[in-house]
């Protein structure tokens, strides 16, 4: 049954993707440019209704949270790559996905380059990547634990200024 | 015309992006309430890892990484399946044209526009398994459950991705 939940969801994600032509790397580029923020406004705006709910639903039933560890060297660092290849690219290891469901020819090229990536990975793990992800592991911390409040709280106040800032930001920038 | 983005969200009328976002919120929420929270870069691994434990299983057994991921029997494999099928429903029915226009400047031929789209698949799936998840596992997920190590993350990918997106753009080549 879990499959079949995660199935549903990454066809829900898939379609809603597409439909805000976040698998569009032309688009994904305007939005690293800041001459359109559709895109991060429709992140911001996924994150902030998905942790007021998430969080609310956590009084009342058990969830599946999985918090990721900060090892924060290894976690920036992947991001500074991260975001190198996302630039450049303008596709993220979801987006691609849902690209080649659409027929874009890019989007397998990305696809074929991910695997690629995963491949020297899983090659220069054990000697590069494990002794890094060691530099200031703190664990699977969240905000909550940071500023010892309730989660809760942290997730209405968040999300409330998340909401606030997808509210304030223009959709579209004028170019000097 | 006039773009409806541009208009100022209202409960009455939320502008198309808002709505998507919301409902992307919802989803996300029901994923974490009945699975776990979203995540798709994991799963490059551990398809490398299956096809290697085909060809050379040897070597694919001694990879302490591939180990360590497992097989494709796993929610996220899932997701990823729906990725592609929902991609494919929604430009069927009467999503945006899936255009294949340059993305920067220095993009001037099809061939450069599949050589960035490969060199960035490369980048983006090797720094999130440096990292441990990609925008949905730690910008999605990662932010939805107030993971400090999600902020880390997109910190860093919104450094690089608008510093390499606006380089390539004014410079042409």
């Amino acid at each position: 049954m879990t499959l079949f939940y995660a199935l549903l969801v990454g066809v829900a994600m898939g379609a809603l993707i597409q439909r805000v032509r976040a698998s569009s790397p032309a688009m994904i580029a305007q939005n690293l440019r800041l001459e359109n923020l559709v895109v991060i406004k429709f992140m911001a705006m996924t994150i902030a209704v998905g942790m007021i709910l998430a969080y609310l639903l956590s009084l009342i039933t058990p969830m599946h949270f999985d918090i990721k560890p900060t090892y924060v060297v290894g976690v920036l660092v992947g991001g500074l790559v991260f975001g190198v290849g996302f630039g450049l690219g303008g596709y993220c290891p979801g987006t691609c996905v849902v690209g080649a469901g659409e027929g874009r020819k890019d989007a397998l090229f990305a696809l074929l380059g991910g695997v690629v990536g995963a491949f020297l990975f899983t090659l220069a793990f054990s000697s590069f990547i494990a002794p890094l992800n060691k530099l200031m592991d703190y664990g699977k911390i969240t905000l909550a634990d940071v500023l010892h409040l309730p989660a809760v709280g942290v997730a209405l106040g968040l999300g409330a200024i998340f909401l606030g800032v997808v509210y304030l930001l223009p959709t579209e920038v004028k170019q000097r | 015309m006039a773009n409806p983005a541009t208009t100022a969200p209202t409960a009455a009328k939320l502008p198309p992006w808002a709505m998507l976002g919301a409902i992307f919120g919802v989803v996300s929420a029901a994923s974490i309430l009945t699975w776990g929270p979203i995540g798709v870069s994991g799963t490059y691994p551990r398809f490398v890892g299956a096809v290697l434990r085909r060809i050379v299983p040897d070597m694919a057994h001694a990879n302490p990484y591939l180990e360590k991921m497992g097989s494709l029997i796993k929610p996220e494999t899932f997701l990823v399946i729906g990725l592609l099928i929902g991609g494919f429903l929604a430009s069927r029915l009467g999503g945006p044209a899936a255009t294949n226009e340059a993305v920067h400047t220095g993009e001037t031929t099809t061939g450069k526009r599949y050589r960035d789209a490969f060199i960035g698949g490369v980048l983006i799936v090797f720094g999130a398994r440096i990292a441990g998840g990609c925008t949905s596992g730690h910008i999605i997920s990662g932010i939805t459950q107030l993971s400090v190590s999600g902020l880390i993350f997109a910190a860093g990918v919104f450094a690089t991705g608008i510093l390499t997106a606006k380089m390539l753009h004014k410079g042409g080549r």
